[in-house]
């Protein structure tokens, strides 16, 4: 039947035709995609056709038990008559149209392969090769296994770090809101000052809930502090209980027994990037794309990857994956303060000796004055690693402000480790990637040359 | 191999014979109904089959392409992880072909029969399906067999390159909704174009001398005439049919000669069959709606009401119709049966509202006071002897006047004298005709709709009396109801079924009721929060966004505006803006393919809404939405790169819709 021959010929080109790599590294819509499973467009699938900008159109649902409130936000949009193709009269059960494809779909193995080809690249991170001889004990970890063998303590401590790491005392948050005379932006400044992690968007998303009467409940934040206990981490973990521990499929390790000897590399990444007030759109949107590919091409690369992943503005906050791409802040910038939790964390849980660290940051450029050349060099100097690098997002070309990619690069000139890679336009993300990732030899003699 | 083959098809041999009775006597049945489908084949076919049928559209043989291939693998794997099974297709043919998967239950079977039987009384019946063929004989199956044969034989034709062969198609298959859907294919394509005499060659028959011609007729003056004249005829009737004009007036790139060249004969004659099925099967999708509606109506009716389910049935067909019209978001199945319905109960009560206006006494203004609804509602009950028909009732049915129009005196006569031959027990309406059945199931009468009388508004009761002479004709509500016409609801819906399409009928028939008991709402894309957010539950905005998704296919007006732009041979699409904006990327992709069969370069003209990103910023912060500026662009293809240029004023008017608005965002939103 000729059907058979479509079957092949559909295969044949997609597979022909599917995104290359680079370009849907430049263009492509990283936001679908998860750490699992990458989604690489299929050109050819469903040709294309004038239609209408999706968000403009927005569309028509259904509310489930009642009518939704407007301005309530909807999720996925429901399907839609005129998504389908609509040939034919195709029965059967309704809303087959839904749903998405056109991608495929590789995993973050195969999309190392693949990028390892295309840039000619091929990463093996030096040294630092443990070799561990285990036998028949359920001590070596992957990410994936049967429940029985999931290593819950782990995954316990790891969720419980990442809470005390973000949590902050919301209700004492709240009561200095209600100080008089106060500003989302100073009691954010405020809150800063007493150490308290909260975010801008946090507080401004708040303000507008605390009641008018209750503003002025306080004269000042110094009345309010002495009137009211601020809760510790620990008191308000017991209160609230345990149920909030944020565990992440990332963190989920299964034992397995090893019996053979095994060499494992042990690599850490740190990706740190900056999300202060300076970090308009396209250039969040330029870290993402060069962190996103990043991220999958190391998590494809080695199965024991750890990743730690850093926020800051003029201070450092660790976070989890999901949040750490999407997250925005405000505020100003003090690059240094990321180093510093970057060094904490690597000192504690990941000693030099024992792992490949990959430290990798992002951002404008933009540096609080003297911030890189007393601190930020130092502090690079002083935490090993295998590579260093910064890429500087600075749509067309550089700030007159932004010096600090400038900076790192003339103090490492002659460093083959650190890299610095300058991000102007989707365009550059993947000679980026190839400049981060390049053999500490390769920089040496791109400079010669 | 052959024993599976062999095995398969006894299986199919036997659940063919199993559904021979109900294939006959739903067929039956759906006539008694005031139905009149296309005769229909039903065929019996392995799921794997099935999945074939419905990459091809419902159809067993179509052209090569890999874009069957690509329906088929995705139908496929949606069956193997159960993600939605097809229980049948029906195409549109006369007769008409439906197949019926063989896994389904019996309950599954007949509501599937039921359900064929309404569709191809739609197909028939509706005229923007009747356009297509006219008054010739509708053979959809040949046709497209012909035209599946006809390009296979240019794929295989050594001189042609099969790739390209493919890559037409693909140009083409991108414009299939740019068409004039709303004129049938056999009138004369309106792709012509006045063009206007160059003055140039008048001069040149003139007979001047040199001199006075560059003197007096420069070749700026001529040309900028020319120019202007041309402009002038062209624009001022833009062509919605894009693939006819293309296929009257494009030449294609070669690429190899580096310019356009004339088509080939191949080339024209897969860009003819390629419209021919878009016409084909566009009546199908301006219909959906209505006629999935349509088909889940009459099922309901005659599977549940009319128990063409089997007592032992009922319960797994309960379960399959639930599933069907329960599925969450725009259901076309629900959305149409239940608009059926209202045009259904609407106009039972404007007949039953008319004769109780014509009762001594009551008026528009005293109604609802002066009727008493409930005895209205007994008096509407139909006698037993149609409410009831059992085996042991028939000697009721027989004691009913001889001229009873509700009786079929024929059938019952032979049930009477022969029990065997007429299964009443099973077939109970069989001994009724279409006045009996519509009696029966009057639609006021159903516990669910009880109310609906007594809710009519005033202000229609006012205009259904405005010109209403015998308004004393019935000297008791008794009479009057006596004389109300049971048959008013489906009369009419027949004839809405005839000339409507989806966007009409949810125009004249979405009713705030609707909306509102069904939850319905618009959401709105909002950039302060960068999601989708519900923007409005006001019936009108509902409709009005509903109707943006069922006009043109769903998708924006594309028209050739000119085909000779700036005097060039450049080709100049206008994109008919209605307030929402075109998916730019997508539409630079379709130039790209236009391009090919234009063969010169290639120019769209639309309206894009741009944000300012700083404004964006700041309503973020603010939680406002940001204000778009709408700019007339005009992108341009050669062939090779794509460039933007800002559209002339008057362009811009012309493509601009300024008496709609599709947006549903409220003022205040979100704060």
């Amino acid at each position: 039947m000729g059907l058979r021959e479509d079957l092949e010929r559909f295969r044949e080109v997609g597979e022909e035709r599917r995104e290359d790599l680079e370009s849907f590294i430049r263009y492509g819509d990283l936001s679908g995609s998860n750490s699992d499973e990458i989604e690489i467009p299929i050109k050819v699938v469903d040709l294309p056709e004038f239609k209408y900008d999706q968000l403009d159109r927005g569309g028509v649902g259904q509310g489930q038990g009642g009518t939704p409130d407007v301005g309530q936000p909807v999720g996925q949009p429901q399907p839609q008559p005129g998504d389908g193709d609509g040939d034919g009269d195709e029965d059967g059960e309704p809303g087959e149209e839904g749903g998405e494809h056109g991608y495929y779909e590789m995993d973050p193995e195969e999309f190392a392969e693949e990028l390892d080809e295309e840039l000619g690249l091929d990463l093996e991170p030096k040294g630092k090769e443990v070799i561990e001889e285990i036998e028949g004990d359920f001590t070596d970890v992957t990410r994936t296994g049967p429940n029985s063998t999931l290593d819950f303590e782990r995954l316990f401590k790891q969720g419980l770090k990442r809470k005390l790491a973000t949590d902050f005392d919301e209700e004492f948050v709240r009561e200095a809101m209600r100080v008089a005379g106060e500003t989302p932006e100073s009691v954010y400044r405020w809150c800063r000052a007493e150490n308290i992690l909260v975010s801008l968007p946090w507080i401004e998303s708040e303000w507008d809930k605390i009641p008018d009467d209750e503003r002025g409940r306080w004269d000042s934040f110094g009345e309010m502090t002495d009137n009211v206990e601020r809760s510790t981490a620990v008191q308000r973990i017991r209160r609230r209980g345990l149920r909030e521990i944020p565990f992440r499929r990332d963190d989920e390790r299964y034992r397995h027994p090893e019996i053979e000897e095994k060499k494992q590399k042990n690599v850490v990444v740190v990706n740190i990037r900056d999300v202060s007030g300076s970090m308009r759109e396209t250039k969040r949107e330029l870290v993402e794309r060069t962190f996103t590919p990043l991220d999958w091409y190391l998590q494809g690369k080695y199965d024991n990857a750890e990743f730690v992943y850093i926020a800051h503005d003029a201070d450092a906050w660790e976070v989890d994956r999901e949040e750490f791409f999407g997250i925005r802040s405000g505020g100003g910038t003090r690059i240094s303060s990321a180093y510093e939790l970057a060094k904490q964390v690597l000192e504690e849980q990941y000693p030099w000796a024992e792992w490949n660290r990959y430290v990798f940051a992002a951002g404008d450029s933009e540096n609080s004055s003297n911030d890189t050349t007393e601190r930020v060099i130092p502090l690079m100097r002083d935490i090993p690693a295998n590579r260093h690098a910064y890429v500087e997002t600075q749509p067309g070309g550089t700030a007159i402000n932004a010096t600090h990619a400038e900076e790192v690069d003339r103090a490492f000139a002659d460093d083959g480790d650190v890299v610095v890679a300058s991000v102007g336009s989707p365009e550059d993300v993947t000679d980026a990637i190839y400049e981060i990732l390049q053999p500490a030899s390769a920089k040496a003699k791109a400079e010669t040359s | 191999m052959t024993t599976r083959l062999r095995r398969f098809r006894r299986a199919a041999r036997e659940e063919a014979e199993r559904l021979e009775e109900p294939v006959r006597e739903a067929a039956a049945l759906a006539r008694k109904l005031g139905l009149d489908p296309y005769p229909v084949n039903y065929w019996v076919v392995d799921y794997d089959e099935m999945n074939q049928l419905i990459a091809y559209g419902g159809f067993q043989r179509r052209y090569p392409h890999w874009r069957w291939g690509m329906t088929y693998d995705r139908q496929q794997k949606q069956d193997q992880f159960g993600m939605g099974k097809a229980f049948e297709i029906v195409n549109n043919d006369d007769p008409s072909h439906a197949f019926l998967q063989e896994s389904n239950t019996l309950a599954d079977q007949k509501a599937v029969i039921t359900h064929v039987e309404a569709h191809a009384d739609f197909f028939r019946n509706n005229e923007w399906f009747s356009r297509f063929s006219g008054d010739n004989d509708l053979d959809a199956a040949a046709m497209l067999e012909r035209h599946a044969e006809t390009i296979q034989r240019y794929v295989d034709d050594s001189d042609i390159d099969r790739e390209a062969v493919e890559r037409f198609v693909d140009a083409v298959t991108c414009l299939e909704d740019t068409i004039d859907q709303h004129r049938p294919l056999s009138a004369d394509p309106d792709t012509g174009r006045t063009q206007p005499e160059d003055l140039r060659e008048r001069l040149d028959g003139m007979d001047l001398s040199a001199a006075v011609r560059e003197a007096v007729f420069d070749d700026e003056w001529l040309d900028g005439l020319a120019e202007a004249e041309a402009a002038a005829a062209d624009l001022d009737h833009p062509r919605s049919d894009v693939l006819g004009f293309l296929r009257e007036h494009a030449t294609v790139y070669d690429e190899e000669a580096g310019e356009a060249v004339e088509m080939e004969s191949w080339q024209k004659d897969v860009l003819d069959l390629l419209r021919r099925e878009a016409y084909y099967f566009a009546p199908q999708k301006m219909t959906k709606t209505m006629n999935e509606g349509w088909a889940a109506f009459w099922e309901s009716l005659m599977m549940g009401e009319e128990r063409f389910a089997g007592e032992d049935e009922f319960l797994t067909y309960a379960d399959h119709q639930s599933r069907v019209l329960g599925s969450p978001g725009m259901n076309p199945y629900k959305l149409g049966k239940e608009l059926w319905e209202y045009v259904e109960n609407t106009t039972n009560r404007r007949e039953v509202a008319d004769k109780l206006l014509r009762v001594e006494g009551i008026t528009w203004r005293n109604f609802h006071d002066a009727v008493d609804f409930e005895r209205v509602q007994s008096l509407l009950e139909p006698p037993a002897a149609i409410d009831t028909v059992r085996s042991d009732t028939l000697d009721d049915l027989a004691a009913l006047p001889e001229d009873d129009p509700r009786v079929d005196w024929e059938a019952l006569d032979r049930a009477l004298s022969d029990p065997d031959a007429v299964d009443i027990d099973r077939y109970p309406w069989k001994v009724l005709t279409y006045e009996g059945l519509a009696e029966r199931h009057f639609s006021l009468l159903k516990p669910q709709y009880c109310g609906f009388l007594r809710r009519i508004r005033r202000s229609e009761l006012e205009q259904l009396s405005r010109y209403m002479f015998d308004d004393e004709k019935y000297a008791s509500v008794e009479e009057a109801i006596d004389d109300v016409d049971k048959t008013a609801g489906w009369n009419r819906m027949r004839e809405v079924r005839r000339s409507h399409n989806d966007v009409t009928f949810v125009d004249a028939f979405l009713s705030p009721e609707f909306v509102e008991e069904n939850h319905y709402f618009t959401y709105e894309y909002t950039r302060a929060t960068g999601d989708f957010r519900v923007a409005s539950t006001d019936h009108a905005d509902v409709k009005k966004k509903l109707l943006l998704q069922f006009t043109n296919f769903g998708k924006p007006t594309i028209a050739v505006f000119d085909d000779n732009f700036e005097n060039r041979g450049e080709l100049l699409l206008g994109h008919r803006y209605n307030g929402i904006m075109l998916d730019i990327g997508e539409a630079r992709d379709v130039l790209e393919r236009i391009h090919e069969l234009w063969g010169r370069p290639v120019n769209l003209m639309t309206i894009r809404k741009e944000f300012d990103e700083h404004e964006v910023e700041v309503a973020r912060r603010r939680n406002r939405e940001p204000e778009p500026t709408e700019a007339g662009v005009r992108i341009r293809y050669d062939g090779d790169s794509f460039d933007e240029f800002e559209l002339e004023p008057e362009l811009e008017e012309r493509i601009q819709a300024s008496d709609v608005d599709y947006d549903t965002k409220p003022e205040e939103w979100l704060s």
